[in-house]
């Protein structure tokens, strides 16, 4: 098995194997480069007139953020957190106290000079929304929903919105994607074909030589096999071999069933969560001490069709984001932006005036749907979130990501361009727990509740 | 040259873009040059990435601030925005990979339409390291550099050879333009309009810009 870690190779001296004839000063004449380069700089540099001065001062490793360590904030679900936020869920509008609570907070976060992070923390703090049931309720919850001869759909996304106990995870994420039916009669036998088709779609596609693919598919092939190496390379379940070969036939089987967008970098991400939770219902502990090497080939294999079909259905809502120039993810960023001006003024022209671009960072979360900013072992709980909203994810996104991002929203006010760019690279979540990513997502449903339902009077 | 400086004190800021297929190491190129650090299994870069480094080019501290793309044709319709304002570029291939050499063709095309002709550029033959697999020979590559008028250099982000050079290289033409244009002015390098620093990479084209003394305090 392959290292992940980074190694830090010491600074060799730079060798001398460089042959005489690859010095670039001989390659083309230094005289005439520079006055071309000199043309091309003082081109730029025509009529502008950039005022101030930058000040770059070294960034300090970012603090633990205080603010998001309230803890009886803490609903933090985990398997132990039970029920308690079904009143969360927007469906449930009932006009009952929490909800005037969660409005008053609302009118809070209008104000920009209340709009940062730890206003929001304290007045969370004092909320009453930390009761809740115990664990054995909400369980017991799902397991009567799940039991009925039909389930039904609407009332397990609303318990799932507030994470499901992982060991129902596998059957819970099936039905709400839609690849298994809420009719249990049908369910098994549904399964079954799906996971024979699969099995043909990867002999038709996958299990075939070179010379049968266009040079467009081996392209694809090939931008696959370098990327399964590379996914999610801190968990180092993701770096056995067997594993990969599986990212591969799925992403591969699924790129060419998709020719509008083909496989795309961070689709392969995509695939992670459903890996993990599909492998959960056969093995044990800890992901990273998991081995797929006991499992039989028919286990694998339908461990594999359940995540090609599930990643099929999880994209089917986003079909415009991974076709070309992305026009779903473009359209989202925008829509992020509005909303963060709409949330947090200050941070918001903050941003415009050192002339940072949203594009510049969350494409990336569009992209790779925040796999790639949070800790994996908290993937799976915000996906219970992602699934629950169904059809409406990509606009739930926008909230999602707005909280998650005004997370930061006094540390990024202190930063410049340059800063910005780096911090918001690097975000330090390292040591988030479900607690912060809990916290992101009741901010993201509060004002979803609020901005959706009154978009105009907001707008002021 | 090649001293590390401190971050916020610097007399010229260039912007430099990496690009190249995906896989050839560009990611790696850069954390080794601006961290010193290599990892064996790297995320692919989605959309584009950045990181600084200042080095010293006679008297004076140049700092880079180098955008790292994505390397999927996919992503060359966001990743082109960020050439704009580019001086240098180090354009990768994979020396043990043919069909990334093969490439290097459109890549050049692609800077050329998004950037000022003159940008500097430079081609990188890297994993030089992975000499028993090679696939693209160095008369080759020399041979395509100086038909494409670019610069050319092998290296390697795993042992660190030649990674220095390639970005100090880049860097050091694109100061020596500045610098000797200014002593033919007869003047010293703060000839060049003043008041300048830099918002670049951000809403601005500037991209390599002498810092006004005036300023500097
Ligand atoms: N042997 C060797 N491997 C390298 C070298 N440079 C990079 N690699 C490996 O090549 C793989 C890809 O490297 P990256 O730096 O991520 O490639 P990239 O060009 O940034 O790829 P994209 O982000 O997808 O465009 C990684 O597994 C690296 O460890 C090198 O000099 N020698
Ligand atoms: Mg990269």
């Amino acid at each position: 098995m392959k290292n992940s870690t980074t190694t830090n190779i010491n600074h060799h001296k730079e060798e001398q194997q460089h042959h005489p004839k690859n010095d670039p000063s001989t390659v083309s004449s230094i005289d005439s480069r520079f006055n071309q380069t000199l043309k091309n700089v003082q081109g730029l540099l025509k009529g502008r007139s950039i005022p101030g001065k930058v000040l770059l001062t070294r960034r300090a490793e970012p603090p633990d953020d205080p603010s998001i360590q309230s803890p009886t904030f803490g609903r933090s679900f985990s398997e132990n957190d039970a029920g308690g936020r079904d009143h969360m869920h927007k469906s449930t509008e009932e006009k009952d106290q929490s909800t005037s609570k969660r409005n008053n907070e609302g009118a809070n976060m209008l104000n920009p000079s209340t709009s940062n992070i730890d206003n929001t923390s304290k007045e969370t703090h004092k909320s009453p929304m930390t009761a809740r049931a115990t664990d054995s309720t909400r369980v017991t919850k799902f397991t009567k929903e799940l039991s009925v001869p039909t389930v039904r759909l609407e009332r397990l996304r609303e318990l799932g919105w507030s994470g499901v106990p992982p060991y129902m995870r596998p059957i819970v994420w099936r039905l709400l994607l839609g690849y298994a039916p809420p009719n249990s009669d049908r369910r098994e036998g549904v399964l079954r074909r799906k996971r024979l088709e699969y099995l043909d779609c990867v002999a038709q596609f996958y299990d075939i030589p070179d010379t049968e693919r266009s040079d467009d598919e081996i392209n694809m092939l090939r931008q696959i096999a370098v990327d399964c190496p590379r996914t999610v390379p801190d968990v180092t379940f993701f770096q056995q071999e067997q594993v990969q070969k599986s990212l591969e036939r799925i992403l591969y089987t699924w790129a060419i069933r998709h020719p509008a967008s083909g496989y795309v970098q961070g689709i392969n991400d995509l695939v992670t969560p459903f890996l993990v939770v599909f492998l959960s219902e056969y093995l044990e502990g800890d992901v990273d001490n998991w081995s797929v090497s006991n499992l039989s080939p028919e286990k694998i294999s339908d461990i594999e069709a359940d995540c090609y079909w599930c990643l099929s259905k999880l994209l089917d809502g986003m079909q415009d984001h991974y076709t070309f120039a992305q026009p779903g993810i473009q359209r989202l960023v925008f829509k992020l932006k509005e909303l963060v001006r709409r949330i947090d003024e200050p941070v918001s022209r903050h941003i415009e005036e050192q002339g940072l671009e949203f594009l510049q960072f969350a494409f990336r979360w569009f992209n790779c749907l925040l796999i790639r900013e949070i800790p994996f072992h908290l993937v799976t709980r915000l996906w219970d979130t992602y699934l629950a909203e169904g059809d409406a994810l990509p606009d739930f996104l926008v909230y999602i990501f707005a909280s998650f991002l005004l997370t930061w929203s006094e540390k990024l006010q202190k930063l410049d361009f340059q800063e910005m760019v780096m911090f918001l690279q690097h975000l330090p979540t390292q040591n988030w727990t479900h607690q912060e990513l809990e916290m992101v997502l009741s901010r993201a449903y509060m004002w979803h509740s609020m901005f959706n339902s009154s978009p105009s009077h907001l707008a002021s | 040259m090649g001293a590390y400086k401190a971050d916020d004190d610097y007399d010229y800021l260039f912007k430099v873009v990496l690009i190249g297929d995906s896989g050839v190491g560009k990611s790696n190129l850069l954390s080794r040059f601006t961290r010193n650090e290599f990892s064996l299994e790297s995320k692919s870069t989605i959309g584009v990435e950045f990181a600084t480094r200042s080095i010293r080019c006679d008297e004076k501290v140049v700092k880079a601030q180098i955008w790292d793309t994505a390397g999927q044709e996919r992503y060359r319709a966001i990743t082109s925005a960020y050439y704009r304002g580019a001086v240098g570029a180090l354009l990768v291939y994979d020396v043990t990979r043919h069909v990334t050499f093969e490439n290097v063709e459109r890549w050049l095309k692609e800077l050329r339409d998004h950037t000022d002709a003159n940008i500097v550029i430079m081609l990188v033959g890297n994993k030089a390291d992975l000499r028993h697999l090679r696939a693209v020979s160095t008369e080759d590559a020399t041979g395509f550099a100086e038909r494409e008028n670019t610069f050319f250099i092998e290296t390697s982000a795993l042992e660190a050879t030649n990674v220095e050079k390639a970005f100090t290289e880049v860097l050091t033409q694109i100061y020596h333009v500045v610098s000797k244009k200014a002593l033919e002015i007869g003047d010293d390098p703060a000839a060049l309009p003043k008041g300048q620093t830099i918002n670049v990479g951000s809403k601005d084209d500037v991209s390599a810009v002498k810092k006004a003394g005036c300023c500097s305090a």
